[in-house]
């Protein structure tokens, strides 16, 4: 229901408006202002980022420490940058395939034992990472996948919550295309394929997005499975790099805008997918 | 009107419906197969290994007897971790109680402050232009998309003591800034240590927005009959937040509550960042804990289970709450 037109113009309610953007601009002033801050002080010279106190703004901005990452041959980023974009598009390709496919069954079959089986799905959710991390770094050692990018994607094929998901997801499809695919001759992996998945573009962004995300900026356990320096991901690639240049602010400060802008990129034209996802994730 | 599968079953047409049947439960059955044998060995066995472990005093480096170097020079010894953990004079032991004390205190720190700010804020969104709110809830939600990596760098720059913006905006209102934000053991505030306060605050600015989504599409579900009538009755805003909104949102504030408890005691990359434990392990956590004892210092895994174990079934009864709440019953 609208709000009555009077109300709005009344003068409490104009006062209340405007005190509440007061308050949400402040919020937004305190969300930015870290960002803003790294960013301007990546801007400043060697000189400018040793004085005390300093300055808010350079006084001669200059490029200088992005480009020395970018461009210096003693600082490897591109195979570590290329380690991150594979990992995280193996991980996104596979649990979009699983979940949505095991979804599938769930939600469309009946079968002796599929509450079990599903009950046994969702144990993944109830269980802390920290607790069957010990036990998946031996597996990964008797596995002889330690230090190689397959630590991190063999272990994380199957995703309990993307199931879930996609399991709400297809059960508001209706069985009529199903049924009619079917007295044509249809698979039942051809009706998956062919009628199931064309339909689920929403929440197929909406998962692979967030799965995208959440492998990009994992530290936890490619720190406990990857040790060579040719092997790390973003992530260590900057923990190290930190250790390594930790008398160079100027470097480090910028190294880790980098690492945001690619997940910012993505951010902005996906904006909604996510704020959807996080949204819903949080009623699983 | 299409003829479903079902119809077919009831019809007289009862063998070729049963064969369909017997098809689509096998076609079930094979696809399921793999994926629950591969739950199997990534979540159920590592959970009934990580039991196992703590029971036995278990490093890698040794070779047991038994299955999985169980047992020989892995010997099992009941709950000899739990009872070191508990009450012995270990170091790891000992840093283990503080930390299980330190990752109380950062929760209940952390769960308020993020309510304080939630809560008010996703109330103000709610009340503005359609246009400004998504792009407000956007850059809300920023610092939440970020690589904690990246931002415990931010933070750590911000919390510099000469350079950092926090001194600066001390000295700007006249306030002498503490000599060491994240270093000094003696600062101590109200019985928190400074260094812990640092961490809260990074971690709700970085945390805050996912709260924030969650009680603004909790608000969006309210219906606005219920406000606007407590408006005509001549509710102030402030009595209306408190006696419309809060009591209505009272089963997602509880949700989201749960929630934020169960992941604030799993932080991690902040706390080995941002104050890497210290100083004099006043920000060591649970967590922290169960990563040093297990990769970084001693490789002791079977304490690193105990451990592990202890953070589980706390997160469990956490767990089975929000499933209770879940479950209740709820309508406006």
């Amino acid at each position: 229901m609208k709000t009555p037109p009077t109300k709005r113009l009344s003068p409490g309610f104009i006062l209340g408006k405007s005190g509440a953007y007061a308050v949400l601009i402040l919020g937004l002033v305190a969300t930015l202002l870290p960002f803003f801050y790294i960013i301007v002080s990546s801007l400043k010279t060697d000189a400018e980022l040793r004085q005390t106190p300093p300055d808010f703004f350079s006084k001669d901005p200059t490029l200088k420490h992005y480009i020395t990452i970018l461009t210096d041959e003693n600082i490897p980023i591109e195979r570590n940058v290329l380690n991150s974009v594979v990992v995280a598009l193996a991980r996104v390709a596979i649990t979009l395939f699983t979940s949505s496919f095991a979804g599938y069954i769930f939600a469309k079959y009946h079968f002796k034992g599929k509450n079990l089986a599903f009950g046994v799905i969702l144990i993944q959710i109830m269980i802390p990472f920290q607790v069957v991390m010990i036990p998946n770094y031996l597996l990964i050692v008797k596995f002889g996948l330690i230090d190689s990018l397959w630590a991190l994607i063999i272990p994380s094929m199957v995703d309990a919550y993307g199931i879930f998901m996609m399991k709400q997801f297809i059960e508001s499809m209706p069985a009529e295309l199903m049924d009619a695919a079917r007295i044509d001759g249809a698979s039942e992996f051809g009706i998956y394929s062919r009628i199931i998945l064309p339909q689920m573009g929403p929440a197929l962004a909406s998962l692979g997005v967030f799965t995208f995300m959440a492998t990009w900026n994992d530290y936890l356990w490619p720190l406990i499975v990857l040790t060579s320096p040719e092997n790390r991901t973003i992530p260590l690639l900057l923990v190290w790099f930190q250790t390594q240049h930790s008398s160079n602010q100027g470097l480090i400060l910028a190294a880790s805008i980098l690492t945001l802008i690619p997940i910012f990129l993505v951010y902005i034209f996906l904006q909604r997918w996510i704020v959807d996802q996080a949204t819903s994730s949080a009623f699983k | 009107m299409a003829i479903s599968i079902s119809d077919l079953f009831k019809s007289d047409n009862v063998s070729e419906g049963g064969k369909l049947m017997a098809k689509q439960r096998r076609f079930a059955y094979t696809s399921l197969v793999p994926i629950l044998l591969y739950m199997g060995l990534f979540t159920l066995f590592p959970i009934l290994f990580a039991m196992v472990m703590s029971l036995f005093s278990y490093t890698p480096i040794r070779e047991g007897s038994g299955f999985l170097d169980l047992g020989g020079a892995n010997p099992f010894i009941g709950i000899n971790n739990f009872i070191e953990l508990a009450t012995g004079t270990g170091k790891p032991a000992e840093v283990f109680r503080l930390a299980v004390w330190n990752t109380f205190l950062f929760t209940v720190l952390v769960l308020p402050l993020n309510l304080i700010i939630t809560l008010p804020l996703a109330v103000l969104l709610e009340s503005i232009s359609q246009k400004f709110k998504i792009l407000f809830r956007a850059i809300y939600f920023l610092p939440t998309i970020s690589s904690t990596v990246a931002l415990a760098i931010i933070w750590e720059y911000m919390y510099a003591p000469g350079w950092g913006l926090l001194s600066l905006m001390f000295k700007a209102v006249g306030l002498v800034p503490p000599k060491s934000w994240l270093q000094d053991p003696n600062a101590i505030y109200f019985g928190v240590p400074l260094a812990m306060i640092c961490v809260v605050i990074a971690h709700v600015w970085q945390d805050f927005g996912y709260n924030l989504v969650i009680f603004v599409a909790a608000l969006q579900s309210i219906p606005k009959t219920l406000r606007e009538a407590a408006r005509v009755d001549g509710a102030t805003r402030w009595q209306e937040f408190w006696l419309v909104v809060v009591p209505l949102l009272r089963r997602t504030i509880l949700l989201t509550s749960v929630l934020t408890v169960i992941s604030s005691l799993q932080v991690f990359v902040i706390f080995q960042l941002l104050s890497r434990g210290g100083p004099k392990n006043q920000t060591q956590t649970m967590v922290l804990s169960i990563y040093e004892n297990a990769f970084r210092f001693s490789n002791n895994l079977g304490l690193a289970s105990a451990m592990s174990m202890i953070l589980f079934i706390i997160i469990l009864v956490l767990t089975v709450t929000q499933f209770r709440i879940l479950r209740t019953e709820w309508e406006y």
